[in-house]
């Protein structure tokens, strides 16, 4: 990989990124239907071209919102910007750490307790024991579970769930908080207080980057970049971007 | 500075992996009462109930060296080592696909916490054995042997074994959904094809000799049980239990590395 020209204000870089997929003109995905489209001699690969040449840079304490269609590749998008999926060509750096928050009560273990759930998410997000050993108080205190915290996660409600994940992002405070569609979580007493709390450590500084469809992201964020067909067809204020964005779909 | 990051990286993983290990042991018997005593009691009666139907049919057939409780029990075990790691990494990526489309993690750490558990299971089901061994001995029917401890020698080799078929499999089932009913149908026959409850020579059948060769199972079977009755396996037999497990771990962990970004991309 190339050594970019780091600028201190720049905590993520998104370099000219295409991203193709190879993939069956069917999806096919049972070893069944593999071995008999091939007896058929049925199988037609072809390239989907699912991002095309897509820069952008996103400064230190800036808020972000990734708006989109289904399917125009955010989540492809997302995937590089984390370092999971590389990207037929460009690149994607990033300079610090990020918490993802997950969907609703995604990646926990049923039949583990909502406190073993905590160590065992933060360490899959890469964090030490000590470290979330110390962030411990805050997300227990945060999610206002009480003494359920010690109860099975799969005896929880979905609003319970919701506050669990959405605490364990937002109390380890990673430089870069990736956010995909969560925002509609728990009920309205608590979602305030997650809006509240984002906003707090937007204020400290921290960074958002947010996917997502709901008019909340005119409040949250502050710039706006709008991809459509593979290429970003908008990058600019948040309130413009995104009236933009509901007039053209409105058209359709 | 680079290799204190590294050694921090290594550190975490480390922990993960532990945390992982817990919570599948913990998974496994979950809800029942008596819990981790379940882990030396399950393989017991598995072998109680086997004895008791097949030692008539099977018991005293041909080349039946040792008593044939410790025959069956031992045989087990050790095939349970390959049959558990793999049924539980079959899934286990995409059990944490919620969590792996959004964070970079080395993948190939899930299937390993899988077989390092089963090795954990492999320790009480050891437990198990010997207790069946002191009462067998007592009676009369077995002398203990002291080659048993080189079960060290060749747990590596099983575990290499398992870690590769683990690797490959969490990898394509995460492409092909379809591996699991197509995998658990495979290792039923692998079961009943890998001399567990019978001796091959009681088959009668050259073929069947000369194709079990094939069979790495049959070779980590036979090793320990060759240890149990006091012989120490020949060099040909290390050379073929290390390389069957080698091999497959290449094997694993290369296609792994290979459809890494393709396993990122359909999660």
């Amino acid at each position: 990989m190339k050594k970019a020209p780091h600028d201190e204000n720049c905590v993520l870089e998104v370099h000219d990124v295409t991203m193709k997929f190879n993939k069956y003109a069917v999806g096919v995905d049972s070893l069944k239907e593999l071995i008999v489209r091939a007896f058929k001699g049925d199988l037609k690969r072809e390239k989907h071209v699912c991002l095309k040449h897509i820069s952008f840079q996103i400064n230190r304490g800036e808020a972000v919102a990734v708006i989109g269609r289904n399917g125009v590749g955010k989540s492809t998008l997302l995937k590089i910007v984390s370092g999971i999926l590389k990207p037929t060509s460009g690149w994607a750096r990033v300079y610090g750490r990020i918490s993802p928050l997950l969907k609703l009560g995604a990646g926990f273990d049923g039949n583990a307790t909502g406190m073993e759930n905590i160590y065992l998410n933060a360490a899959i997000m890469g964090y030490t024991k000590k470290e979330i050993d110390e962030k411990l108080p805050e997300i227990i205190e945060f999610s206002e579970l009480g003494d359920f915290i010690y109860s099975p996660v799969k005896t929880y409600s979905s609003g319970m769930l919701a506050r669990l994940g959405f605490s364990i992002a937002i109390s380890m405070e990673a430089e870069i908080m990736l956010i995909d569609e969560i925002l509609a979580v728990g009920d309205v007493a608590f979602q305030k207080k997650c809006f509240e709390k984002l906003r707090q450590l937007r204020a400290k500084g921290l960074t958002f980057l947010i996917v997502s469809h709901g008019s909340a992201i005119k409040t949250l964020c502050d710039r706006g970049i709008w991809i459509e067909r593979g290429r970003v067809m908008g990058d600019g204020p948040v309130a413009e971007i995104y009236d933009r964005y509901t007039k053209e779909m409105m058209k359709k | 500075m680079q290799k204190e990051k590294r050694l921090h990286r290594w550190g975490q993983q480390a922990y993960l992996m532990r945390l992982l290990v817990r919570r599948n042991i913990k998974n496994q018997y979950y809800r029942s009462f008596i819990g981790v005593l379940w882990t030396v009691l399950n393989p017991l009666l598995n072998m109680l109930v086997m004895a008791f139907v097949f030692s008539s049919i099977f018991g005293r057939g041909e080349g039946m060296t040792l008593d044939y409780s410790i025959y069956l029990l031992s045989g087990n075990i050790i095939f349970s080592i390959m049959r558990t790691s793999t049924s539980g990494s079959l899934t286990c990526l995409v059990q944490q696909q919620d969590m792996l489309q959004k964070t970079k993690v080395p993948i190939g750490l899930f299937p390993t916490a899988n077989v390092l558990s089963s090795l954990v299971t492999f320790g009480f089901s050891f437990i198990a054995l010997l207790l069946v061994m002191v009462i067998r001995a007592a009676a009369g029917a077995y002398v203990f042997h002291w080659q048993i401890v080189l079960v060290v020698v060749l747990l590596p080799a099983v575990t290499l074994f398992s870690l590769g078929l683990s690797y490959f499999l969490s990898a394509l089932y995460v492409f092909f959904r379809d591996l699991k009913h197509i995998y658990s149908v495979v290792l039923t026959l692998w079961t009943y094809l890998t001399p567990l409850f019978y001796t091959v020579e009681t088959l009668k059948n050259d073929l069947a000799e000369k194709v079990m060769v094939f069979n790495p199972m049959y070779h980590y079977v036979t090793y320990f049980r060759d240890l149990l009755s006091g012989t120490i396996p020949g060099g040909t037999e290390h050379l073929i239990v290390y390389g069957f497990g080698l091999a497959s771990f290449l094997i694993g962990y290369l296609f792994m590395s290979a459809v890494r970004n393709g396993i990122a991309a359909k999660l």
